[in-house]
C-alpha cells in the first residue's frame, strides 16, 4: 500500500512540482511584493499598503488604462460569442465538405498571436494595407488610420481578435453542444409545429446557454488580459490608445522596474476578475439552462 | 541602435583587418602620439583593398596602454551586443592571444529586446550569476541605476594606471558619460550624435526645382524646412513633404533646433513652458501637424520605407539614417529617383549643432575576481580595432573614437557628414531620477496625443498637458 503511495506520488509529481513552483509560489511571492518597493535588484523594501493608495491616487494610466480594457472586453466578448455561435450553427448544417469548411474556420485560432498582430499590422496598415487600399479603391478617399489612430486602435484590435478566436476553441465547444441536442426535442417541437425559429428560439438556445455561460466567462477573462496583440501591433500607442490593463502592469514590472507596485496592479485586477466571475457564477442561476440536471 | 548586416566575405576580411591590428597593437608605444604610423597604413593597405588607399593619408590617434600586462584568469563577458556577427569571438581570440594565461567565456544575451537583455541582466545580478564584464548603457538610463545597485565598479584605480592622454582616444564626450559622481565607471562602446537632421530625397527637391544646400551646410532655418514640406505636401496626403516623428530624441533636437532645450541640466525639470526655444519647436510642428495638416498622421507612414516608396520627402532622424537609406537606394537600385541627402539643422546661438549624442558604455561587474583582467578586456573592446569592427560587422553604430571615424571616411565619404555633430554636438540629457523608460514612453505618447488632429487640442492646452505629465515622472523619486 505505501509503495503504491509512493507511485502515486510520483505520477502526480510533475503536476505538484509545476503547481507550487510555477503557481502556487510566484503567485504568493508576488502578493508579498505588491506590500514593497521592490526593483528586482535590491531586495524588497516594505511599504504597507502604498502601492495600492498610489494605484487609486497617483497613477495617471490605473483607471485609464482600465476603461480601455473594459471597452476593448466589452465589444470584442459579445461579437466574439455571437461570432462563434453562428459559424457552429453553419458547420453543423448537413453539407458536402464540412470537414474543409471546420478546418479552414479553425485554422486562423492556430496562428500564433504574434504573428497574427504581425499580419494584421500589415493588412491595416493605413498607408499600404490591403484593406485601405480596398476603400480607396471603392471611393472611400480618406480611409481610417486603423492601428495609427486613436480612435480606431482598439476596434482594430477587436477585428483582429474576432479573426482569430471566433473560429477556434468556442466555436468547437459551440458545435459540441449544438451536436448534443437530442433530436427527440427538435422533433417533439416539430409535432407541436414550432417553425425553425421558434426551434431555435425554445430549444436551440436554452440547450446552449451551459456552452454560452462557459465560453462568456472564459471571454471575459480572456479579454481582460488582452495584452499581445497591443504589445506586438501597437506598443501601447497611438497615444496610449491601446495601453491596456494588462500592457500596463507588464511596463511598470519589465520596463520600469516597479515589481511591487506591478504585483498590487495584478493583484488587485485578478480581484476584479474574480468578483466578475462570481456576479456571473450567481446570475446564470436566472438564464443557463442545465438540461437533465 | 541600428542593426546592420554585411556579408560572409567582408566579415572575413575585417576579422582580419582585426588580427593583424592587434598583433601590431602589441608593439604600440605607451603614449599617446598623433603619427602617421606606418602601421596603421600597412595594416589598411593590407585588409581592406583599394578604397582605403585614401587611409594611408590620415592621420591617426594611435591606441596607447596596449602593451600587453601580465594577467590571467577566467572572465565571463555577458552581452547581447554583436551576438552572432562574429565580432564578440574576434575580440575573444585577440585578446587571448595577447594575454596567453587568460579566457574569456562569452555568454550572449538572446532577449527579444534591449530591455529585455537589460532584465536578463538584473535577473542575473539578483541570482549571483552576472559575469565579469557587462554592459548598463547611460543612453538607456541603466548606467546609473546599475551603479547605485551595486552592480558595475569604478574604475578611477585601473584608469589612472595608463599613460597620460590615454582618454584623448575617444571623443570627450562619450567619455564624459562614462562618469558618476567623478568617477570611471566605463569605457565607450556605442555611441552617435542622434537625430541630428532632416533625412531626405533629394531627388523630390530637384523635381520641385528646389535647390538644397550642401549636406554638411547648417544654413537652412527652420522656417525654410516647413515651407518646403508646405511646397512638397499633395492634396490629400498623396504625397508628404515631411514627416516628424514624437520620439525623445527627434523631440529634443527639434527644441535645441529653435535655441531651446526640453529638459533642464540636471535633468529635473521640462522646460517647455518657460523656455522659448522649445515653444517655439512646439508651435513649428503643432502648426503644420494640427493646424495645416500636412504631416502624416503617427504611424501613418514607416517614414524610411515612404521615403524609398516616393511618398514623403524628409524626415527628422540622424546622418546615419541617412547613410543606411543611401545603402538601401542602392541596394534596390532606385538612383533614378532616389538621392540620399540630410538637411542639417541650423547652428545654435551659442554655436552649438542642434543634436543629441548618445553613447553605451563596457562595464566592468564589482564582483569580479578579476578587476584588472576586466579592465584589459574592456580596453580591448574599446580600442581602435574593437570599435572599428563594432561598426563594420558587429551590427552596431559607434562614432566614438576619432580615429575610427577617419578610417570610416576613408571608406566612405558620407561619414563626413558625420563630423560636425560628433565635434561640436549637444550631449544629450537625461531625467536626474534614472526613469528614462517612463520619460520616453510619456514624451512621445502625450505628445502624439498634442500632435493628433483627430484631437482637436488647443496648443496651450496640449503644452500644458505634455509639461503636466513629463513633469510628473520627473518628480517621481529614483528607483531603489
Amino acid at each position: 500500500m505505501k509503495r503504491q503511495n509512493l507511485y502515486g506520488y510520483l505520477c502526480l509529481a510533475p503536476w505538484l512540482i509545476g503547481f507550487f513552483g510555477l503557481f502556487l509560489g510566484p503567485s504568493l511571492a508576488s502578493l508579498y511584493f505588491s506590500f514593497t518597493e521592490y526593483a528586482v535588484i535590491t531586495p524588497p523594501r516594505p511599504v504597507g499598503l502604498a502601492n495600492y493608495v498610489k494605484m487609486f491616487t497617483r497613477d495617471r494610466q490605473f483607471w485609464a488604462s482600465m476603461r480601455r480594457t473594459f471597452y476593448y472586453a466589452g465589444v470584442s466578448v459579445p461579437l466574439g460569442i455571437l461570432g462563434s455561435l453562428s459559424i457552429a450553427i453553419l458547420l453543423n448544417q448537413k453539407v458536402r465538405g464540412l470537414g474543409v469548411y471546420r478546418t479552414l474556420f479553425f485554422v486562423p485560432s492556430l496562428v500564433p498571436i504574434v504573428a497574427s498582430a504581425v499580419l494584421w499590422t500589415w493588412l491595416l496598415n493605413a498607408d499600404f494595407g490591403v484593406l485601405n487600399q480596398f476603400l480607396r479603391g471603392i471611393g472611400i478617399s480618406d480611409p481610417p488610420g486603423w492601428f495609427s489612430s486613436r480612435k480606431w486602435a482598439i476596434p482594430s484590435l477587436i477585428l483582429m481578435n474576432l479573426w482569430q478566436s471566433a473560429g477556434g476553441t468556442r466555436m468547437i465547444i459551440f458545435l459540441a453542444a449544438l451536436q448534443g441536442i437530442p433530436n427527440s426535442l427538435y422533433d417533439a417541437a416539430f409535432v407541436d409545429g414550432a417553425n425553425p425559429w421558434q426551434r431555435t428560439r425554445h430549444v436551440t438556445l436554452p440547450l446552449l446557454t451551459p456552452a454560452i455561460f462557459f465560453n462568456l466567462i472564459l471571454g471575459i477573462i480572456g479579454a481582460l488580459q488582452v495584452f499581445t496583440a497591443a504589445f506586438v501591433a501597437t506598443g501601447g500607442g497611438p497615444g496610449f490608445a491601446t495601453w491596456f490593463y494588462g500592457l500596463h502592469i507588464y511596463k511598470e514590472a519589465f520596463d520600469y522596474w516597479n515589481m511591487g507596485y506591478a504585483s498590487a496592479l495584478a493583484w488587485f485586477f485578478a480581484v476584479v476578475i474574480i468578483t466578475l466571475t462570481l456576479i456571473q457564477q450567481r446570475l446564470s442561476e436566472r438564464w443557463v439552462f442545465y438540461y437533465g440536471a | 541602435m541600428e542593426q546592420k548586416s554585411m556579408s560572409r566575405r567582408k566579415l572575413l576580411k575585417l576579422m582580419g583587418l582585426g588580427a593583424a591590428a592587434t598583433t601590431l597593437a602589441a608593439c604600440q608605444p605607451e603614449v599617446v602620439e598623433k603619427v602617421v604610423t606606418k602601421e596603421v597604413e600597412k595594416v589598411v593597405k593590407e585588409t581592406v583593398e583599394v578604397e582605403i588607399e585614401k587611409e594611408v593619408e590620415t592621420e591617426v590617434t594611435r591606441v596607447v596602454g596596449e602593451e600587453p600586462v601580465e594577467i590571467s584568469g577566467e572572465i565571463i563577458w555577458d552581452t547581447f551586443r554583436g551576438v552572432g556577427t562574429g565580432w564578440n569571438e574576434e575580440r575573444i581570440s585577440t585578446f587571448e592571444e595577447q594575454h596567453p594565461d587568460m579566457t574569456v567565456e562569452f555568454r550572449p544575451l538572446a532577449g527579444a529586446s534591449q530591455q529585455e537583455n537589460y532584465a536578463k541582466m538584473y535577473a542575473m545580478q539578483a541570482a549571483g550569476d552576472l559575469g565579469d564584464v557587462i554592459a548598463f548603457d547611460p543612453s538607456h538610463y541603466h548606467f546609473w541605476r546599475a551603479i547605485e545597485s551595486d552592480i558595475i565598479a569604478p574604475l578611477d584605480e585601473f584608469a589612472s594606471a595608463e599613460p597620460d592622454g590615454f582618454f584623448d582616444q575617444w571623443y570627450e564626450w562619450f567619455i564624459e558619460i562614462q562618469y558618476y559622481q567623478g568617477e570611471l565607471y566605463g569605457l565607450p562602446s556605442w555611441g552617435w550624435s542622434g537625430p541630428d537632421c532632416m533625412v531626405t530625397n533629394k531627388y523630390d527637391f530637384d523635381q520641385a526645382g528646389i535647390e538644397l544646400p550642401e549636406p554638411t551646410s547648417h544654413d537652412t532655418s527652420m522656417d525654410q524646412i516647413a515651407e518646403w514640406a508646405h511646397e512638397l505636401y499633395e492634396e490629400g496626403g498623396e504625397h508628404f513633404g515631411l514627416g516628424l516623428g514624437y520620439g525623445e530624441g527627434q523631440i529634443v533636437v527639434l527644441c535645441r533646433a529653435f535655441n531651446g532645450f526640453f529638459l533642464n541640466e540636471e535633468g529635473t525639470e521640462c522646460l517647455i513652458l518657460e523656455d522659448e526655444g522649445a515653444q517655439e519647436a512646439f508651435r513649428w510642428i503643432y502648426d503644420m501637424a494640427v493646424e495645416d495638416q500636412i504631416l502624416p498622421r503617427p504611424g501613418e507612414l514607416d517614414f524610411e520605407p515612404a521615403l524609398t516608396a516616393g511618398k514623403l520627402s524628409m524626415y527628422n532622424q540622424g546622418s546615419l539614417h541617412v547613410r543606411n537609406w543611401r545603402d538601401i537606394i542602392e541596394d534596390q537600385e532606385i538612383e533614378d529617383r532616389a538621392e540620399a541627402w540630410q538637411i542639417l539643422y541650423p547652428e545654435r546661438e551659442d554655436g552649438r549643432y542642434p543634436s543629441q549624442l548618445r553613447g553605451g558604455t563596457w562595464n566592468v561587474h564589482q564582483g569580479t575576481e578579476y578587476p584588472q583582467a576586466s579592465w584589459e578586456f574592456v580596453k580591448h573592446l574599446s580600442n581602435t580595432e574593437g570599435i572599428l569592427g563594432f561598426n563594420l560587422y558587429g551590427g552596431n553604430y559607434s562614432t566614438v573614437r576619432p580615429d575610427v571615424m577617419d578610417i570610416l571616411v576613408a571608406r566612405d565619404p558620407i561619414h563626413e557628414w558625420f563630423l560636425d555633430s560628433l565635434e561640436n554636438g549637444i550631449p544629450a540629457r537625461a531625467p536626474a531620477n534614472s526613469r528614462g523608460r517612463e520619460y520616453t514612453d510619456a514624451i512621445s505618447q502625450w505628445i502624439t496625443i498634442m500632435m493628433d488632429p483627430e484631437e482637436g487640442m488647443e496648443f496651450e492646452e496640449g503644452l500644458d498637458m505634455v509639461q503636466e505629465e513629463i513633469q510628473a515622472v520627473l518628480d517621481m523619486p529614483m528607483p531603489s
